[in-house]
């Protein structure tokens, strides 16, 4: 990739072709009228501007080698430090949702499994290994990384996988390793573990970069971080409104940028237009669902593949998922990051990842959103491929029926293999669920 | 050949160990320090599964992508298996055994404490400084249990027993291939380090005969664990034999001695100088660098990846440890199995066809 290519692709042609897009999909988007009964009003208008935003993050992904390091990292790491120091990064996890949402990850899992990866093994890490061996992607093409940042606050998978691109790319993995929080506060030596591992990192990621780590430019960046979680946080919390201006699918989508571009003014400024684009809706009156009679809490990731579909066959039956444990993740450590202590505030923002902490930690939260969200009823994705989120649901949702008498459902399915999903089945289960609501 | 009845069974391990006042931990896989335990006046005794315990109670609390060994030691716990015990110690090996003690903490709450220790997934510096730390917790915890805070005299007798019994695993080991033992026999004395007394583990260890190994193809067995024992037999009639193994019950848990120091630092020590280990974190290629040599030693021609099922940190070696080895000529045949069921007959089939092409 050249100068010129970053420069005119990019820079100039790309920038310029994306902001048309966006433009006419928020004319879409203006012009669409609701329809009549139950059922999905218009999207966000954000919707078109997000968009742009994350296909410029994957535009400049294509012409990015050599231009600037490359970071591949794992989506709960603290990669303030490498955006401070000038390195693009890539999230595989966010790029395998991509793919999931976009009906990629089936093919990408079977190329995985031809080369001989289980397929009980998690299916972003297929998805996204499948991609590496084929070079099949959405996004056109994924810059290879010149360093690789793994952080265990989500998973233990995440460093077998990364274990396997490092040999594949051969390049420095570097490692934060979180300990799991089966109390309620991490003690003075966990804190000071992921700190001391932090500082560690510093030097090797300087080395791969090339250039020293700037600390004003570090704490501008843990500085928008902060605001574009806390941004995303008061996005979600419109949820509480009756009736709720978005839905948790909308949030699932909107999370991209939080993701991947934190740190960056242009997710500021983004989530300061859906704010007030929320707001407008509040004023108005206006549901994301037009008649929304029940209020729901999903706990666990997104089936990808079945976002629009299960959006609208819940919609149509008056439910509207307002809130999410998993959306709420990256919006609910804001108050912890700290820019007049970044290191051991981003060690404790590490520590306090959802799935780094206890099965019954994750039961208070959803008791509380219960609470906080008016919630009718519960959906706890029972996802094949994420075991820490997984194992310990059984338990929760006995635990939110029995004690809140909140009818609560184990849906059967995987963020992003469809063949472990049987719609009918779901789609039973589902209905069996809202008459239960209904009760 | 050893007779079932030549060891006592785990049950009978523990009422001894009640018997000379020692309080017993039950213990979940597989990296852990015996030292802490025992200089604060426990006995751990392992628990795997065990096999062959039904999944049904412990199903009642995890998804059935749940690896066996946390589903049956649930089903186990439920059942009244570790009634007696004073605590269970869960480890943190992987996503599973992480939710297995979430589970037991949150929701199950035992009458056995639970207790958890995390190992940290790298080998540096502050890995080895926040390991000593996480030691001193749990050693807390397990004065808070014994109320036994050992003195110098009491970790130096507690590292003198449990170095030995380290040493003796080493060495039947070292003696496999002179050794007259069959391979379940072997590794029935392998195992009894689970729960054995560290003493009566050194002269059982010192017991086995030298003489003729037996005769086969020489393999290098990988995994968790090689349940059933009856896979040994089933190898033998291959015509194949064990000539080293890279096992989690096995040879994963050869420690180095270290000699002096902090206690802690030093039990930080051998748990992070343990052989590479996926669940350690240990990059591929630095384990197969390990195997590769294991095989070069105990002249192994081929390599048993032998998975209990929905393992993931065995599962996401096996292809690049597959193209590895397959650069130095040695195949891998990988076989996943349930711990409760018998070997079936494919994975029979598949092992037999295996043995054949190295003959």
């Amino acid at each position: 990739m050249s100068r010129l290519d970053h420069l005119l692709r990019f820079r100039l042609a790309g920038r310029a072709g994306l902001a048309l897009q966006r433009r006419r999909a928020e004319r879409r988007i203006d012009r669409a009228r609701p329809g009549a009964g139950p059922g999905l009003n218009p999207p966000l208008r954000s919707v078109a501007r997000m968009r742009e935003l994350m296909s410029l993050h994957y535009l400049e992904g294509r012409y990015v080698s050599g231009i600037r390091p490359v970071a591949w990292v794992t989506s709960g790491a603290p990669s303030e430090i490498l955006k401070a120091l000038g390195f693009f990064v890539v999230y595989p996890e966010n790029h395998a949702a991509l793919c999931g949402a976009r009906r990629r990850a089936q093919r990408l899992c079977e190329a995985a499994e031809d080369a001989g990866y289980s397929r009980d093994i998690c299916s972003y890490a297929r998805t996204d290994i499948g991609s590496v061996l084929t070079g099949d992607t959405p996004v056109g093409r994924l810059p290879p990384p010149d360093l690789l940042l793994c952080c265990t606050n989500i998973c233990q998978t995440v460093l077998y996988w990364y274990r396997v691109l490092a040999d594949h790319f051969g390049c420095p993995l570097v490692l934060v390793d979180t300990p799991f929080q089966y109390r309620e506060s991490p003690l003075p030596h966990e804190v000071a573990y992921v700190r001391r591992q932090l500082e560690e990192m510093v030097p090797i990621a300087e080395r791969v970069a090339r250039r020293s780590l700037d600390e004003k430019r570090f704490l501008e960046v843990v500085t928008l971080s902060k605001q574009a979680s806390g941004l995303w946080l008061e996005v979600l919390e419109r949820a509480r409104h009756r009736p709720s201006p978005l839905t948790a699918f909308d949030a699932f989508i909107h999370l991209g940028p939080v993701v991947d571009l934190r740190g960056d003014p242009r997710t500021v400024a983004y989530y300061r237009q859906m704010l007030a684009e929320l707001d407008g809706r509040i004023a108005a009156g206006k549901g994301a669902v037009r008649e929304e009679r029940y209020r729901v809490l999903w706990d666990n990731l997104p089936i990808w593949y079945r976002v629009g579909p299960l959006s609208k066959f819940l919609a149509e039956r008056g439910v509207n998922i307002v809130a999410s444990t998993y959306t709420h993740a990256w919006g609910e450590v804001a108050p912890l990051m700290d820019p007049r202590d970044p290191l051991t505030s981003m060690a404790r923002v590490c520590l306090y990842a959802i799935l780094n902490r206890s099965a019954g930690q994750k039961l208070e939260a959803m008791r509380r959103m219960v609470g906080e969200f008016s919630i009718d009823g519960v959906i706890l994705h029972s996802d094949r491929s994420c075991k820490p989120y997984s194992l310990g649901q059984i338990d929760q949702r006995r635990t939110l029926a029995e004690e809140l008498g909140v009818p609560a459902l184990l849906l059967d399915a995987d963020h992003n293999d469809p063949r472990v999903f049987a719609e009918e089945q779901a789609n039973t289960r589902l209905e069996a669920f809202v008459e239960m609501m209904g009760r | 050949m050893l007779g079932t009845t030549a060891l006592p069974s785990r049950r009978e391990v523990i009422a001894e160990a009640r018997a000379r006042g020692q309080r017993v931990a039950a213990v979940l896989p597989y990296h852990y320090p015996r030292v802490l335990l025992r200089a604060h006046g426990f006995h751990p005794v392992e628990v795997w599964g065990p096999p062959r315990i039904p999944r049904d109670l412990g199903s009642r609390h995890f998804p059935a992508y749940t690896c066996d060994i946390v589903v049956r030691a649930t089903s186990f716990l439920l059942q009244g298996g570790l009634d007696g015990v004073d605590a269970i110690l869960v480890p943190h090996t992987c996503d599973a055994l992480q939710g297995m003690g979430s589970v037991l903490g949150d929701f199950l709450r035992p009458d056995p404490a639970v207790l958890t220790l995390y190992l940290p997934r790298g080998q540096r510096p502050e890995d080895r400084a926040f390991l000593a730390d996480e030691l001193r917790r749990l050693g807390g915890a397990l004065a808070g249990l014994s109320g036994v805070e050992p003195d110098a005299a009491a970790w130096e007798s507690a590292f003198t027993a449990e170095s030995s019994a380290d040493a003796a695993l080493a060495s039947l080991y070292q003696r496999r291939s002179r050794l007259a033992v069959s391979d379940r026999d072997f590794y029935t004395v392998v195992r009894a380090r689970e729960y054995l007394p560290a003493e009566e583990f050194v002269a059982l260890a010192g017991s086995l005969p030298e003489g003729d190994s037996p005769a086969g193809v020489p393999l290098l067995l990988s995994g968790i664990v090689a349940e059933p024992l009856e896979l040994f037999d089933h190898l033998a009639a291959a015509g194949a034999r064990v000539a080293a193994d890279d096992l989690a019950c096995g040879s994963r848990r050869l420690y180095p001695q270290v000699a002096a120091g902090d206690p802690h630092e030093r039990l930080a020590d051998r748990l992070l100088g343990a052989p590479p280990d996926p669940t350690r974190g240990s990059p591929i290629a630095e384990r197969a660098a390990h195997l590769r040599r294991r095989m070069e030693e105990s002249g192994a021609r081929g390599l048993v990846v032998y998975d209990v099922k929905f393992c993931e940190p065995e599962l996401f070696d096996v292809p690049l440890l597959r193209a590895h080895l397959a650069g130095a000529g040695y195949p891998l045949l990988h076989v996943e199995v349930e711990l409760g069921e018998d070997l079936g007959q494919q994975a029979l089939t598949r092992l037999e066809a295996f043995v054949e092409t190295l003959r």
